[in-house]
């Protein structure tokens, strides 16, 4: 290729000390639990602490709940749109660009206002809080899918299938998900990495998360958030990588936004 | 003395050979074609030329200069690519006028030298149009214009018409190849396409591996290809291995059938196994009373191409196509019948190699 | 040679003629059509329910008093009470920016690992840490950034033991809206580079290479060429950024708690109850979030449909 260029070095020796810096930094405060040594305690005691297994299984619980309730909107509506109503797509995906116009507080804040009283009261069921992990996870979601159907030519395959004498139910199973399983999957492990460090909704609904306890012991105590901290991060990393790994070959795998 | 040398050149990538030891001279205003498959080393070539690559051996020398090491903005030389390179963000009088202002040249010389470039490529009116706006044919003719507004010594086309539809294609070609002839330009024309190469070219370069195979004018490739690469890849070819009988007499046997040919046949002897081929439009049905290269087979299929007929003689091991001109009253045979075909002595090509 | 992504311009560009195709030949089925309609009731519905509605309240309800009669005071009360022109101009403020010096360093990251010659795994290695980092944003980064920059952070101690000099006596601190901004920081360069990556490689090594064969430079090149098609895309990412930046809260909340009075923290406060308890107000400050995100995505689609004219 090019010639390599000091500058493009520079710039990116900088970025990489700007990212890693507090990383590290984080590391090494959380090793100094126990005076005057480096040791992995505030990983035990992290570890130890029943309140994490519970925030962190009510996060797990919230993940796997989102992450079927957004396949099984999206999914079907993303195919129907390709297979029926080619017309649809804009508006469809005008509404699934709506999270980046709503911020997660005003959301939350409506929903607040809305299901908190009569006639229908919502809040004091997990609903709202999923409902709103969905709507967070919506463009994502939909884009992985809508991307993974437009690569195979659905109306093909679905009219062959037709043609063939397969039922709705094979279609489905047999032709379709097998093509987008990899979008499918690269949809979901973006909502979990999203569920997994989302605070907002949590935290003003009142149900227990993984980040929402950081945030509680982070007021009380040292050391052990920190640790949990950078535990987070590993898990978002290891979910990207996933992704990476999964999406090898296909296009667009790389294109992540940011949610908060 | 040649206007564009090209001496010894080769290109390595790595291991890879691109080009090897590639010389060729081109005359002043000359077009010549660098026709192969891809990945045989002509895009390669022009861009050396054109001063993309700097060749690991060998010169590049346009008008007595040797411009080996001339860095591509310094080269007098003008280049259309394959496709969309179009600049997107500029109108097609910005991008038929971007190298002159490039090179400071006054706004009314600009505007002056885009007006003659649209009506050379016959669109007028066409100033502020964005590339998007253009279907792909007139694209490419605004890259040629592009091209030629600074007034090159050498035009480079690669592959500038493999874009575009067949019709469109075929059109282009013609109106490159007259603009080309009105300037005068010295022009290598890069193309995998051997009936655009042989309807354009005033000699056509056949390449293959990175070599040259063959150097010739379109008559001189398609009718007495050197190779067994030229004679393939240029137009259709019935080709077989024959068993030398005859050296001096030029007699050949396959199929247990005989054929002469007048191809010399020195430095083979008797009993070597050759490849020869005909070209399937030089192959016709045998007259009664004629005696020599007659070939007994059974047709196979016939196909209709619109002007011509093709149909597949299979003679022993071996199916040969022959191509008749079509017209309503052609007697044809059938499927299944025996016939006989035959051809003229020059018709039967040696190739030169033994196997 | 042929460019990989010119290959898949075409393809493409097939595709999407061969769907055009497709619906113009399929005989209308105008009957069937409100039943196709049908199959999205479950989509729509939940839109409505957890999107719409909950949009349309806060519209409804920010021209609402306690009483629930109809009132201006609230919009009014956007434009009048101190503590609240303050948190928009706050919010404002670092959203710019982190927009503008995210989408500046953001991009000659891309730049850096896409056309500087750096070896191919970098590249990777950035776009998926990029993934990674975009979203890594609340709670987590505010300790992270607490332990290296806060009182007792890693650089800190480093800057006191090696030049002994005490960054807090200096007045340098980080729990302000600069601070903030260098935090923020940390999710908008990744979302930078992730938009950029893919515009930098649409960027046709033809292009380079007809303005150097017509005479052009490397300069030249960026002048006239790169970054004019660039723009509307970078001018697009900014504007994402911006918005990005807006609408945060967990990072600032945990930062900072409720310190740096974003709109966002003034939101949350309403729900929680905290202070200036009133729901119409809450609402009205909500309304006036959509109103200026809306623009910011009206901005973007705009761009966006300009640099997709030219980056096919």
């Amino acid at each position: 290729m090019r010639r390599v260029n000091l500058l493009a070095w520079f710039v990116f020796m900088l970025g990489m000390i700007y990212f890693f810096l507090p990383l590290f930094s984080t590391f090494e405060f959380s090793l100094r639990m126990k005076k005057g040594v480096y040791s992995f305690e505030a990983y035990r005691v992290a570890f130890q602490d029943p309140g994490f297994y519970y925030n962190f299984g009510s996060s797990l619980l919230w993940a796997a709940l989102t992450i079927l309730c957004s396949i099984l909107l999206v999914v079907p509506t993303a195919y129907w749109v390709h297979w029926r109503l080619p017309k649809a797509r804009p508006i469809v995906e005008f509404v699934t660009l709506m999270p980046f116009v709503i911020p997660a507080v005003v959301l939350t804040f409506g929903l607040i206002r809305l299901y908190g009283g009569p006639p229908l009261i919502l809040t004091a069921t997990p609903i709202p809080l999923i409902a709103g992990y969905v709507v967070l996870s919506l463009p994502y979601m939909y884009r992985s899918v809508d991307a993974g159907l437009r690569a195979i030519d659905i109306r093909t395959l679905t009219e062959a299938a037709l043609s063939l004498g397969a039922g709705w139910g094979t279609i489905i199973t047999q032709v379709i998900l097998p093509n987008i399983r990899v979008a499918i999957l690269s949809g979901v492990f973006l909502t979990f990495a999203i569920v997994m460090g989302e605070y907002v909704f949590a935290s003003l609904l009142g149900w227990p998360a993984f980040a929402y306890y950081l945030e509680e012991i982070g007021a009380m105590r040292a050391y052990t958030p920190q640790a949990l901290s950078l535990v987070s991060f590993g898990i978002t990393w290891s979910m990207m990588m996933l992704i990476q790994w999964i999406g090898r070959g296909t296009r667009g795998a790389e294109q992540v936004a940011a949610a908060h | 003395m040649a206007f564009l040398e090209i001496r010894n050149l080769s290109k390595y990538f790595g291991k890879t050979v691109a080009v090897k030891d590639f010389s060729l001279e081109i005359e002043k205003g000359e077009l010549v074609s660098l026709l192969g498959p891809s990945g045989c080393g002509k895009t390669t070539t022009l861009r050396v030329v054109a001063g993309f690559e700097v060749p690991s051996e060998g010169q590049v020398i346009i008008d007595g200069k040797d411009m080996t090491f001339t860095p591509p903005n310094q080269r007098p030389v003008g280049m259309v690519f394959q496709a969309y390179a179009l600049f997107p963000n500029m109108t097609v009088a910005g991008n038929i006028g971007f190298g002159l202002k490039i090179a400071k040249k006054s706004k009314e010389e600009i505007e002056q030298r885009v007006r003659e470039m649209l009506e050379l490529i016959h669109m007028s009116g066409f100033e502020n149009r964005y590339p998007h706006q253009l279907s792909g044919g007139q694209q490419q003719r605004v890259a040629l214009a592009r091209a030629l507004a600074l007034r090159p010594q050498v035009l480079l086309l690669d592959e500038p018409l493999s874009a575009l539809d067949a019709k469109i294609r075929v059109a282009l070609r013609a109106e490159i190849r007259s603009i080309q002839q009105e300037l005068g330009i010295t022009t290598v024309y890069v193309t995998h396409d051997q009936e655009e190469a042989l309807s354009i070219s005033d000699r056509v370069v056949v390449m293959n591996n990175g070599r040259i195979e063959q150097v010739g004018t379109p008559f001189q490739i398609y009718n007495f290809p050197q190779t067994e690469f030229v004679a393939q890849f240029v137009g259709t070819l019935n080709a077989v291995i024959a068993e030398v009988m005859d050296v001096k007499e030029g007699v050949l046997r396959f199929d247990g059938q005989q054929v002469y040919t007048a191809d010399k046949l020195e430095g083979f002897r008797s009993g070597d196994r050759i490849m020869i081929a005909i070209r399937p439009e030089r192959l016709s049905f045998a007259n009664e009373g004629r005696k020599a290269n007659i070939l007994k087979g059974t047709v196979k299929n016939i196909t209709f191409l619109g002007s011509i007929v093709r149909i597949q003689v299979k003679l022993g091991e071996n199916i040969f196509f022959m191509d008749t001109f079509n017209n309503p009253y052609l007697a044809l045979p059938r499927v299944g019948d025996l016939t006989e075909i035959t051809c003229s002595k020059e018709a039967v090509l040696v190739l030169q190699r033994r196997s | 040679m042929e460019s990989k992504s010119g290959v898949g311009v075409k393809t493409l560009q097939d595709t999407r003629q061969a769907e055009k195709g497709a619906l113009e030949v399929r005989p209308s089925r105008a009957g069937s059509d409100w039943i196709a309609w049908l199959g999205l009731l479950p989509f729509f519905l939940f839109a409505v329910m957890f999107l719409f509605l909950p949009s349309l309240s806060i519209f409804v309800r920010s021209f609402q008093d306690r009483g629930g009669n109809f009132t201006f005071e609230n919009i009014i009360a956007l434009f009048t009470v101190k503590d609240i022109i303050n948190a928009y101009r706050m919010s404002l403020t670092i959203s710019l920016i982190t927009a503008v010096g995210g989408g500046i360093f953001g991009f000659l990251l891309a730049y850096a690992v896409i056309m500087g010659g750096l070896p191919r795994v970098l590249r990777s290695f950035l776009l998926t840490f990029s993934g990674v980092a975009s979203n890594f944003a609340g709670v987590p980064l505010a300790f992270a950034f607490v332990a290296t920059m806060g009182n007792a952070g890693l650089v800190t101690r480093l800057i006191e033991q090696i030049f002994n000099i005490n960054t807090r006596e200096m007045g340098f601190s980080i729990y302000n809206i600069y601070g903030l901004s260098i935090v923020y920081m940390y999710f908008q360069f990744p979302l930078m580079v992730l938009i950029m990556a893919p515009a930098l490689d649409g960027l046709r090594r033809e292009w380079r290479e007809a303005c150097e064969n017509l005479g052009g430079t490397e300069i030249h090149y960026w002048r006239y060429i790169a970054l004019p098609i660039l723009l509307p895309t970078i001018l697009g990412a900014m504007i994402l950024l911006f918005g990005n930046a807006f609408g945060a809260y967990a990072t600032a909340y945990a930062f900072s708690g409720s310190f740096i009075n974003l709109v966002t923290i003034l939101i949350g406060a309403q729900i929680q109850g905290d202070v200036l308890y009133n729901p119409g107000l809450g609402n009205a400050l909500a309304l006036g979030m959509i109103v200026i995100m809306s623009l910011t995505m009206v901005g973007y689609v705009s761009l966006q449909r300009r640099a997709s004219r030219w980056l096919r």
